[in-house]
């Protein structure tokens, strides 16, 4: 179990070194600091998403998930081994493959790769990107299939102690049962250690809802070389939902776990439960399971069952809080007049739990479809799932490893210390950053923009100091780990504690919070001057299409307005896409121009019913004197 | 930001507060060395299961009732056909009567978009445009101007540049 363990966690933080960075370049690309391309952009986004999210998030936490299980007495037997070590190798397989598809192949069709747009790639990637892709990711899948065998496996061994035999009893005796029928799942002579529950629980759900995901993914890799093979979209989208959701789940239930096993051990008491958190668990199995459409509340096409699926799943999706505010409680009153040390691992625990809750509440309203229609595929969303992945997940990882160091290597950290400036800055840093986000998802800003409309920049540009803080609290994390893995001599302050040197302490880190709020301030009002600089009024205007020159000609406004620059670069209208021909260089003639924009040609559509013929003249003598210069 | 969205930062602004504040009251309590009555709290467990599902009920109770669903389109509405595609929309006719019911019927011809009615930096409506079926928003503006459409479901190299605007006059 210790290599095992160890081999779990490193992979995972190196992929978290290697996707968070990407995550500080994109979010600086947007901020105007180290500009990207924006299939770049959109391709390291993917890597990004897929990378932190299952490869080191999910990734760490089925590692701890294992240990716990352990721990527990639940010893992995001889099939649980090899599973084990099956899911770490295809996992490893899995987002290599993704990044190879990503960085190296262009591959930019988002982490949700939407159906079917991995075969619409405007000429950025090919079909090989998205079979390599879809292949990856497929090995991921399976990874998590192999993992919940391994968990399930080793749930239903002697250790559960029940008193039945069959495997569909051990099971629920597994699921907690007991804890409501203690008959029917009987157990002797203890009843099943709380931190199993959850495991069971997403155990099963994953198996039930990668498959269906599996089968699309298959399809996919068909599809790229057989163009015929075709599926519907709606229905694609709900089976990467059916998987998307309880992937989620992947991520937060083994956590539960690991706070379940480690906040009464580090309190000295017993988990405050009464038998009534084994009801959430029976709703959660079956809920996690039920409530994929509340990603896509705002898909309710004509004549079709979408509306009434979605308006079911707000309930059900509530019935999801439960186990939550359930297992909050537990925990929060486990710690309550404990003997809680705030060491390290101690004050990360504390902090995840906190950010648990203030996440969680963010997530009920994404489930409200009154509120979602506002919220949908803004910042907003992105800022609650990057809250509940670094500052809740993150921090039980990052528990896990100041923990087990010590406790299960007999590496004694090299510096406690820098452990909480890691914790505190991580902590400070990703819970601001994310406020941004959720402030300006209120006011409107589209998700997955490489760059943002205009008017955003000021809090954009704030939020950089904070994202840079994210990366250098790593960094300290990475010392202190290379030092404690190397044995290298502990570092005890031992200074006297005397006034002067609480003192200096203090002042220190003022200097550092007024350093980190001048250094948002001064971007928040950069931000805003350049965005009134550049716009000139207020509005979701492309910063793209509004720069240069101050007097737009009528001309002008309408390749603007009508979108002319999503596709093509005109240096003159400030317009840098890439899709359709470079207006500068294809320099067009009058008639030629009228007569594209008129009737069409290729992928380039016919204005003829939105642009009145006056227009399309107006836009085509702009277009052709900008360019005859 | 609209009412829906100054809503949300209220109550969530709220409820985050009252998190935060019992988040400060465990952690001052582990200050204290009084011993506790676990089983009281445990069985105290139940009783806050039924306070949270109260909460649950009544907030949907209070929130069902507005979703976007289900609006059918109605006799007197000014029907706009919406193309989208990678990456540029075709909205027509882009003018519309302030105060009457627009019907914005969306079709994609290759990938999945959003269809996002902005006001300034209002999200006023959205509906997901998905390939091969119609989707129908229906909205009704209640002020004059230009609305500019963004579009809001990722859909490629060009999705930050997809966008247009449409006029509503009186």
């Amino acid at each position: 179990m210790r290599r095992l363990l160890a081999r779990y966690l490193i992979a995972s933080t190196v992929i978290l070194l290697v996707s968070g960075f990407l995550g500080v370049l994109i979010r600086g690309s947007q901020a105007g600091v180290g500009k990207l391309d924006d299939n770049t952009w959109y391709a390291l986004m993917t890597a990004h998403g897929l990378g932190a999210f299952v490869g080191w998030a999910g990734f760490a936490v089925m590692g701890l998930a294992l240990w716990v299980l352990d721990e527990l007495g639940y010893e992995l037997r001889r099939a649980g081994r090899v599973l084990a070590q099956a899911t770490w190798w295809l996992m490893v397989t899995g987002v290599a493959g993704v990044l190879i598809s990503t960085i190296a192949m262009h591959f930019a069709g988002s982490w949700v790769f939407l159906y079917p747009l991995p075969f619409h790639g405007a000429q950025q990637w090919g079909r090989w990107a998205t079979a390599v892709f879809s292949f990856s990711v497929l090995l991921a899948g399976l990874s998590i299939v192999t993992w919940c065998l391994a968990i399930l496996h080793t749930v239903v061994g002697p250790t559960l102690h029940a008193v039945k035999s069959s495997l569909a009893n051990r099971l629920g005796v597994a699921l907690g049962l007991g804890y409501l029928w203690p008959k029917r799942f009987a157990t002797n002579p203890t009843p099943v250690a709380y931190p199993v529950i959850p495991l069971t629980v997403i155990g099963i759900d994953m198996i039930i809802a990668t498959l269906p995901l599996a089968v699309l993914l298959v399809e996919m890799i068909v599809q790229a070389f057989s163009p015929g093979v075709h599926v519907d979209p709606l229905l694609a989208k709900n089976v990467l939902w059916f998987f998307g959701h309880p992937v989620v789940y992947l991520l937060l239930f083994p956590a539960v776990a690991v706070y379940y096993y480690l906040v009464p051990k580090l309190a000295g008491r017993r988990l405050v439960a009464g038998n009534v958190i084994a009801i959430s668990w029976a709703i959660a199995v079956i809920a996690n399971v039920t409530v994929w459409a509340h990603h896509i509340y705002i898909d309710y096409p004509d004549h079709s069952h979408q509306a009434t699926i979605n308006v079911f799943m707000q309930p059900i999706t509530f019935a999801l809080v439960i186990p939550s505010a359930l297992s909050l409680y537990s925990l929060g009153l486990t710690i309550y007049r404990s003997d809680w040390r705030w060491g390290v691992v101690e004050t990360s625990l504390f902090l995840g739990l906190f950010s648990w809750l203030t996440a969680g509440l963010s997530g009920v309203v994404n489930a409200t479809i009154a509120f979602d229609k506002v919220v949908h595929n803004t910042l907003w969303i992105v800022g609650h799932f990057h809250q509940m992945a670094i500052v809740n997940i993150g921090f039980v990882v990052f528990a896990g490893i100041y923990y087990v160091l010590p406790n299960v290597y007999d590496k004694p950290l090299w510096s406690e210390a820098l452990g909480k400036w890691h914790i505190w800055l991580t902590f400070v840093g990703v819970t601001v950053n994310s406020g941004f986000w959720l402030w300006q998802g209120l006011n409107g800003a589209p998700r997955r923009f490489a760059e943002l409309p205009s008017g955003y920049e000021a809090s954009t540009r704030a939020a950089l100091p904070f994202v840079a803080m994210i990366g250098f609290a790593q960094v300290l994390f990475v010392i202190n780990m290379v030092q404690t893995l190397r044995g290298a001599e502990r570092r005890v302050v031992t200074v006297p504690r005397d006034n002067l040197l609480y003192a200096v302490e203090g002042m220190i880190t003022f200097l550092a919070i007024i350093l980190a709020v001048g250094a948002g301030a001064a971007g928040f009002f950069l931000g805003r001057a350049t965005a009134e600089h550049s716009s000139g009024g207020s509005g979701v205007t492309t910063s793209k299409t509004t720069t240069a020159q101050a007097a737009p000609s009528p001309g002008r406004a309408i390749f603007a307005s009508a979108g002319c620059g999503g596709c093509h670069t005109l240096v003159a209208a400030g317009a840098h896409g890439t899709v359709g021909p470079n207006l500068d260089a294809a320099k067009p003639p009058l008639a030629l121009v009228v007569d594209r924009v008129t009737h069409g040609k290729g992928a380039m559509p016919s204005f003829q019913g939105q642009l009145s013929a006056l227009q399309i003249r107006t836009v085509a003598t702009y277009v052709a004197a900008a360019t005859a210069r | 930001m609209s009412g829906t969205d100054l809503t949300i930062l209220i109550a969530y602004g709220a409820t985050v507060v009252v998190a935060t504040v019992a988040t400060l009251g465990v952690w001052i309590s582990t200050r204290s060395k009084r011993p506790v009555d676990a089983h009281r709290l445990a069985e105290f467990e139940k009783r806050w299961l039924l306070i949270v599902v109260a909460i649950l009920v009544a907030l949907l109770a209070a929130t069902i009732w507005f979703t976007p669903y289900g609006k059918s389109t109605p006799a007197n509405a000014q029907v706009v056909t919406v193309g989208a595609r990678q990456f540029f929309w075709q909205v027509n006719p882009a003018r519309v009567r302030v105060d009457r019911p627009v019907a914005f019927v969306t079709r994609s011809s290759d990938v999945n978009h959003g269809f996002g009615i902005y006001k300034g930096h209002r999200l006023v409506a959205q509906i997901q445009v998905v390939p091969g079926k119609s989707s129908t928003l229906v909205q009704t503006f209640h002020e004059t101007g230009v609305y500019t459409v963004l579009c809001l479901e990722y859909c490629g190299l060009g999705h930050a540049g997809m966008r247009t605007t449409f006029e509503v006059t009186k």
